[in-house]
């Protein structure tokens, strides 16, 4: 084992054990904050990628906006702390039967199937600059559509929440 | 090289571009000139007619992508555009009709902006041939939905809707985007070209595959209404304002099939190259091995019958028309199982079809509830004696939706029943007529209440305005005269059927 | 490559053992002599009725949206800025003029909620 897989397994711990508290978590604040440490623990496991931009953008988009939005929009609700999150029907054993059969099925693909892989590239130092050309050429679009997305989610999000 | 390719892409882009340039202006005459109300109706209007001019340009084009392989302009595209349009129109229409908007403190501000945004969504989901991309329009049609099923601030039943729309339409999505990122790390990339180049050269993992299909049919499954991804539908529509209720049926549910057919058949086809049989049909074909078309069968079957069965429960006319939406749905699906362009091309013309019935079935419904002020079926006793032309209009949408003869209904049906029984396909075919009979009993039921039922107390006469008596005939002469000359519309459903990359 | 984050995983490893050492420096060698009054939420001050959590203003969301809109704007404009000067001298109006057209399409959302007041505080 070398430094780099240590790496990877503490980011990968904490990312899977914060969302298992984003998830079991019965205080929905805490939920909120756990989540804070499932999307550090994916941005660590984008840079051990060489993903440099994608975890860059992992920090700034979702941990310093996104859980802010979050953490907000916990706040708006009446009730914050001991929320009884109650199902009439809690199903546990068919709902464990599912979840098993569902994980096996996936695991069982994710070591059988032949993943393309790409060649190994000499990676620059950053990807950003690939990424720059390549947003005003190849993915130009997909860009500009960006920005009316993020226009119509903002309008549509202002308007919902404004009171009058 | 740049340059050309983005200036090229740009002439074949005016309709889009139009589009997202009414947004903008929408937006802007919202915020600075607030009195006259209409105003921005008017400007979608006037955009809506620009981009269907620029539509029109595009008729003879060849088939192409542009942009970088990021959208396709194509005939299939094509299609799909004029029907948006026409769709979005009439819902600009309805609105400025709707006593539902114009009592309920309706703000326009940023109503007809969405509308806009989900109709150009419509169009690079129609189009696009890049996951990608797919995935952006998809979204960017969703959203604008999402707002819209809650325009209606105050009204809880209208939140609600926005609420169980959200949370379906993001479990949906997110399982798309599982099911992309899959079909990404089997086949190294986006585009529908190379991953169909991929597949048809090496050797992947089935069960992967399958996995993937799956859960890309839970984003177009969603957005199609097909079952098991249809429980919003019914809590949706009925909450909703009924224009975009309508809206929903049509406009998403269309753009929702374009990108279903496309993805499916240029991703996983075999090469690229339908074969020519010797009836001169040609079959396109698909990945040997990877059965879905089995899968699309099983859900075609599940959504028509299941719409159909519990529409019959169903007391309140918008949750009957969500029901039969989703059965609507259902038989187009079917002809999608027969993997072929006579398929392909009976779906086309199901749906030009069911653009005018379901469009003039939800317009009747606004009536009813502008003037008789309820949803309520049963409340709708002898409604046909004091609102003769409404009622008739009514009749004829529905006859029209349950597929009787003589009118467009029965036209779309026709087509999609015979592709099937072409293809060898004769117990779905049963299936689906076993079903047309099922949902005859709803339909008529409304009948029935309207007509062969004395109107008890007020017994009056209820006339509407001349606008809104033309709009009505404008739905329901076309139901009608597509029933008898069906000629053009078939011929233009085959023509597009060209979709870039096949044939 | 990997290389270049190692001084950002000792700095993360300097914060988190900071943050540990403090927390036990002063409960280790501060002295500890309670008594009720010391031991109030606020010493000789008034006290404290009810949960201190509160419904947030709907404000606050606004404000977090403006401020993601602006995020994901800034994220897009750095790579571009970086890949600029690949694109002189040719096409440099194109790099130029596509980025514009994203910043306008975001102005508008701006200008929107400024008119719509989402930045004004009542």
């Amino acid at each position: 084992m070398n430094y780099y897989e240590i790496i990877f397994y503490v980011f990968a711990v904490l990312t899977v054990v914060s969302a298992g508290v984003v998830v079991f978590s019965r205080n929905i604040i805490y939920s909120a904050f756990a989540l804070l440490f499932t999307f550090t623990g994916v941005a660590g496991i984008y840079v051990l990628l060489n993903a440099d931009f994608i975890a860059i953008t992992q920090l700034l988009i979702y941990v310093g906006g996104i859980m802010i939005l979050l953490i907000f929009g916990v706040m708006l609700t009446t009730n914050v702390t001991n929320v009884e999150i109650t199902t009439q029907t809690l199903k546990a054993l068919p709902a464990t039967i599912v979840v098993a059969i569902v994980s096996a099925l996936l695991v069982s693909t994710m070591v059988s199937t032949k993943w393309a892989v790409k060649d190994p590239i000499s990676v620059e130092s950053t990807t950003i600059n690939q990424i720059g050309e390549l947003l005003l050429t190849k993915y130009l679009l997909p860009f500009e559509i960006a920005s009316i997305v993020l226009l119509i989610a903002m309008m549509g999000a202002a308007f919902l929440a404004r009171k009058n | 090289m740049l340059t050309q390719q983005i200036l090229d892409g740009l002439s074949k882009f005016y309709p889009e571009t139009i589009l997202s340039v009414t947004i903008l202006v929408i937006v802007f005459v919202e915020l600075f000139f607030k009195k006259k109300t209409r105003v921005s109706g008017w400007i979608a209007m006037a955009g809506l007619a620009a981009a269907m001019l620029f539509t029109f340009l595009q008729v003879n084009i060849p088939a192409q992508t542009i942009f970088f392989q990021m959208v396709a302009v194509d005939p299939f595209s094509y299609f799909f555009k004029v029907l948006l349009i026409l769709s979005g129109f009439l819902i600009v229409l309805f609105t400025f009709l709707s006593d539902e908007i114009r009592s309920s403190e309706f703000k326009t501000q940023e109503y007809y902006a969405l509308l806009i945004a989900l109709t150009l969504g419509g169009f690079l989901m129609a189009s696009s041939v890049n996951l990608l991309m797919m995935y952006l329009a998809l979204e960017l049609s969703s959203l604008s939905s999402y707002v819209l099923a809650g325009y209606f601030k105050k009204s809880n039943r209208s939140s609600e809707a926005a609420l169980k729309y959200v949370i379906y339409g993001g479990v949906s999505s997110g399982l798309m985007l599982f099911g992309i990122s899959l079909i990404y790390g089997i086949c190294g990339s986006l585009d529908m070209f190379a991953i169909s180049a991929y597949l048809s050269a090496n050797p992947v993992n089935l069960i992967t595959l399958l996995i993937a299909i799956f859960l890309m049919l839970a984003g177009f499954g969603y957005k199609i209404s097909a079952v098991p991804f249809h429980f919003w539908t019914p809590d949706v529509y009925e909450g909703s304002p009924m224009p975009v209720t309508a809206l929903l049926s049509v406009s998403s549910k269309a753009a929702g099939f374009a990108m279903l057919i496309r993805f499916f058949l240029v991703a996983f086809q075999n090469a690229g190259h339908p074969t020519i049989t010797t009836e001169g049909l040609h079959q396109y074909i698909t990945l040997p091995g990877l059965h879905w078309p089995e899968v699309i069968a099983v859900i075609a079957v599940a959504t028509m019958t299941l719409g159909n069965v519990v529409a019959i429960w169903q007391d309140n006319l918008k949750r009957l028309l969500a029901y039969s939406s989703i059965a609507q749905a259902g038989y187009m699906l079917l002809a999608f199982v027969v993997v072929s362009p006579q398929g392909i091309s009976a779906m086309l013309t199901y749906l030009a079809v069911y653009l005018f019935m379901n469009l003039g079935a939800f317009f009747a419904a606004i009536l009813i509830s502008n003037k008789y002020k309820t949803e309520n079926i049963e409340e709708m006793k002898g409604i046909g004696y004091r609102s003769p032309l409404l009622c008739v209009s009514m009749a004829v949408f529905m006859l029209s939706l349950s597929g009787i003869p003589m009118t467009a209904g029965f036209i779309g049906k026709f087509y999609i029943f015979s592709a099937l029984i072409n293809n060898g396909y004769i117990w779905l075919a049963i299936i689906g007529l076993m079903n047309s009979v099922v949902s005859l009993y709803y339909y008529i039921k409304i009948l029935k209440n309207m007509f062969l039922i004395r109107p008890q107390g007020d017994t009056g006469a209820v006339s509407f305005g001349a606008g809104y008596s033309v709009l009505l005939l404008a739905l329901a002469i076309p139901t009608i005269v597509l029933g008898i000359f069906f000629g053009p519309l078939t011929k233009f459903a085959e023509y597009s059927v060209q979709i870039f990359g096949l044939k | 490559m990997l290389n270049n984050y190692i001084p950002i995983l000792i700095l993360m490893l300097f914060a988190i053992a900071f943050a540990i050492v403090c927390v036990f420096l002063s409960k280790f060698i501060g002295p500890k002599n309670p008594n009720p009054v010391k031991l109030s939420t606020y010493e000789s001050g008034m006290e404290p009725v009810g949960t201190a959590r509160q419904r947030f203003s709907v404000k606050y969301y606004m404000a977090a949206m403006l401020f993601i809109l602006f995020d994901i704007e800034i994220v897009f404009l750095y790579p571009w800025a970086v890949a600029y000067r690949k694109f002189i001298p040719n096409t440099v109006y194109y790099a130029l003029i596509e980025m514009s057209v994203f910043i306008a399409i975001l102005l508008v959302g701006y200008i929107y909620m400024i008119r719509k007041g989402a930045l004004n505080w009542d």
